[in-house]
């Protein structure tokens, strides 16, 4: 097929007021993108180039084809960043103090009463990317006779309760409890947490360093707060911990995430648990293995990153969440 | 760093005018183009760019060999040398830990005690595609039909960031000729590079995503959990879900290399629209297809050495091609199930040949059915390809059959539609489309560009937040 052919020079004249018509077609939804990047000399000039933006688009009345097409498939909100953290009677507008006065890990657990089943289980498994396995693992596991009655798995890639301009979890925890009204969650948060930044704080302040104890004192708020939310409506918190990763960056940070979670669990017992998901896909000697092997045979646990699950390792996580509802239902 | 990003779009604003300043300046262009080109390796792993950059010297070195060697017995060690480097490479990366667990638990069955060693390698993206290049370099060359260009012609051939990470496998032949000298800079064909890279983008983004996560990724992962309706559109999903996702991105990559200035092969002609087996591997990652063909089913012996020969090469040929695209045994039946296919069609065909008789009539009806039946073929074998095991793909192929009646909320009109726009879409005469490119070309350019920005905008609302990758990156 011949077609009529033309010089460099325009190719990259259109290239250029291509993307420059595109950018301004799209200038809210490359506002949220710059947003949501983490902080960084790279959101900072991403934000210097977009607010500009945005004000022509609006000026010229461009970002209004988005905005109608998104309302016609039912995605009208999209562009809209919400920060807050919405953690109902918990909520409070100031960060804690660094230290908690009395440490959770010192309390003494006890043990909650195991509740007789007369109907299945209804279970929601949300989080980040590495929800997502676990949570089709239990998908597998549930129903008849199984007593687990399987909601959904809500898995958003690189979101966490540290960044809710990304995505909110705070509120879509709020209509799940409201709308699916399930008895037990399962959640799955952290590894994309691990930052010096934190959204959802009041302006003009941060919550410091990554680890550190404003962060940390922060962190612990959301997820204890979260576990609240869900206890006030009856509903256990089953809290994944984060796996044992391949990599010295992750293996420095998610322990940090994991005593939180932990800690925050152990601060309720009788609502919460943690699953221990380090030392149950970790090696002979603690270290990090990609296999285990499970009836004999060697199954490879974990996908190449060194992070997310397979199958097979989602089905060991799925075990363990099993056996930690064990503690709060008497599962057949 | 993935072609439907901002940052894709930023490095492809300073690549494309610099490589076009520089290009009377080919040296220079060179050095350009190699930075640009390890800069978007280095962007995933900046640590493989040394495996890459090893992979180049190495093949070059023993291809230059090859070629000045006079003795037979010499240009077949450094043959075999190469093949050695380049296939261990493959080996070690990416087939080491499948090795191990497969000899492992073979020697659980037998009673053998277990003593594994624990293999953890971190699969280097786009390996198999640029080790599948430097082999067909060194093995033209020892055929005596190419002549070891420089080494850093190789190495831009090699690195060619449009291709670099999930094809099309360009062979030597093609593109080392375009780097022999400064490309046209009044031929650039607008129409067709804007049409690729958008239809590739609409592809990836709205069809391939979509379908991935409103019934494949459910279907697939619990399929017990859906009723037979779900199961099979699932399955139909998956089918339009690789096609787009692939061809998506080798139509993005052909595009960026047009206006670059350089041609790639095609690397799908509708692949759901062939009417046997054959025809479908005719129109499926044709690049892919070739090369194993002039590669591995040729050295076999083609079809040279006897019927009874020739269906084993073919089997041989897909086995192995299954195992190309993942390092597990559903893979490997999926190969299977097209060698079979492949070599009873052929078969069918000898037959015929045998008896006297002439081909069948080219009715629409026969075409029809031929369709129907290749497609449905394709989507039992895309079940091996996409379970993550044996037991999920017979989980899925029972389901099939048992749950027909119950409810299917996974199954919308817009999981429908797109099912429909990916397999429907291969319908379009490709004169209609040159008709569309031809149109685009002949617009002003801030026309042009006016279409391609609401293309653009209409891509990025349509599709889902954030960017999937590229199923193909894993092979």
């Amino acid at each position: 097929m011949h077609l009529p052919q033309t010089s460099a020079g325009r190719s990259i004249v259109l290239c250029f007021l291509a993307l420059a018509f595109a950018s301004l077609l799209n200038a809210e939804g490359l506002r949220k993108t710059a947003e949501t990047q983490p902080q960084g000399v790279r959101r900072d000039l991403a934000l210097e180039v977009t607010h500009p933006l945005v004000g022509v688009s609006r000026a010229l009345h461009l970002s209004t084809p988005r905005h109608e097409l998104q309302i016609a498939i039912g995605r009208a909100a999209e562009d809209r960043i919400d920060a807050t953290v919405h953690l109902g009677r918990s909520q409070v507008s100031h960060l804690p103090r660094s230290t908690p006065k009395r440490p959770a890990e010192s309390r003494t657990p006890d043990h909650p009463a195991r509740r007789t089943l007369t109907r299945p289980l209804r279970v929601w498994v949300g989080g980040d990317s590495l929800a997502q396995v676990p949570g089709e693992a239990l998908e597998r596991r549930s129903g008849k006779g199984r007593m687990l009655e399987f909601g959904s798995v809500e898995s958003r890639l690189s979101t966490g309760l540290a960044r809710p301009d990304l995505y909110n979890w705070f509120t879509r925890i709020g209509q799940v409890i409201s709308d699916l009204h399930p008895d037990v969650a399962v959640l799955s948060f952290g590894a994309d947490d691990a930052h010096d930044y934190m959204a959802g704080v009041p302006r003009g302040r941060t919550v410091g360093p990554f680890g550190s104890p404003s962060w940390r004192a922060e962190y612990r708020r959301r997820v204890d707060g979260v576990t609240r939310e869900f206890s006030a409506a009856g509903i256990v918190t089953i809290w994944i911990g984060l796996p044992i990763p391949d990599g010295p960056g992750f293996r420095r940070s998610f322990p940090i995430v994991n005593s939180i979670l932990q800690s925050v669990a152990r601060a309720h017992p009788k609502e919460a648990a943690y699953v221990d998901t380090w030392h149950a896909l970790d090696g002979a000697h603690g270290t990090y293995t990609p296999y285990l092997r499970v009836n004999g045979k060697l199954t490879l646990m974990r996908l190449p990153d060194g992070v997310h699950y397979t199958a097979a390792g989602g089905d060991v996580v799925a075990e363990e969440i099993i056996r930690d509802l064990g503690r709060f239902y008497a599962l057949p | 760093m993935l072609f439907p990003t901002v940052t894709f779009a930023v490095f492809f604003l300073i690549v494309l005018p610099v490589s076009w300043a520089l290009m009377p300046r080919q040296r220079v262009w060179r050095v350009w183009i190699l930075i640009a080109s390890y800069v978007f390796y280095a962007w995933w792993n900046w640590r493989f760019v040394f495996l890459l950059g090893a992979s180049t010297l190495v093949t070059h070195a023993l291809a230059v060999a090859i070629h000045r060697a006079r003795e037979p017995r010499l240009r077949k060690t450094f043959l075999g040398l190469a093949l050695t480097f380049d296939l261990g490479l493959l080996a070690y990366f990416k087939y080491a830990g499948f090795f191990v667990t497969s000899l492992d638990n073979a020697l659980g069955r037998l009673g053998v005690e277990n003593a594994s060693w624990i293999v953890n390698v971190t699969l280097p993206v786009g390996i198999s595609f640029y080790t599948f290049m430097a082999i067909s370099y060194v093995v033209d060359t020892y055929r005596g039909q190419l002549v070891p260009s420089s080494l850093a012609r190789f190495a831009v051939f090699q690195a060619f960031f449009p291709h670099l990470v999930a094809g099309p496998i360009v062979r030597a032949s093609e593109l080392l000729p375009q780097l022999e000298r400064p490309r046209d800079s009044r031929r650039i064909d607008n129409g067709r590079a804007f049409a690729l890279i958008l239809s590739g983008l609409f592809l990836k983004v709205v069809i391939a995503n979509q379908l991935a996560s409103h019934i494949v990724d459910d279907v697939f992962a619990a399929p017990n959990r859906h009723s037979s309706l779900e199961v099979l559109v699932g399955i139909y999903g998956y089918a339009v879900q690789i096609f787009a996702d692939f061809c998506g991105y080798t139509n993005i990559a052909i595009g960026i290399a047009l206006l670059l200035g350089f041609r790639f092969p095609q690397n799908f002609a509708s692949p759901y629209t062939a009417v046997s087996l054959q025809d479908f591997w005719r129109r499926w990652h044709m690049t892919l297809s070739r090369w194993l063909r002039d590669y591995l089913y040729i050295p076999l012996g083609g079809s040279r050495k006897g019927r009874l020969r020739t269906y084993l090469n073919v089997m041989l040929t897909m086995l192995l091609g299954g195992l190309w695209h993942g390092a597990a045994w559903t893979f490997v039946a999926w190969g299977g199930i097209h060698g079979t296919v492949l070599a009873v069609e052929r078969l069918a065909r000898d037959r015929r040949a045998a008896r006297g008789l002439a081909a069948p009539a080219d009715t629409a009806l026969r075409r029809w059915v031929g369709r129907i039946v290749t497609f449905h073929i394709v989507c039992f074998g895309w079940i091996f390809f996409r379970a993550d095991s044996f037991g999920r793909a017979r989980d899925v192929i029972e389901r099939l059959f048992t749950a027909w009646g119950t409810a299917s909320p996974l199954v919308t009109s817009s999981v429908v539609l797109a099912i429909g726009v990916g397999i429907g879409g291969q319908y379009v005469r490709p004169e209609a489309l040159g008709r569309v490119f031809g149109a685009f070309q002949r617009l002003p350019v801030g026309a042009q560009a006016a279409c391609a920005a609401v293309a653009l905008m209409v891509i990025d609302t349509l599709g889902p937040e954030g960017v999937a990758p590229f199923i193909y990156f894993r092979f």
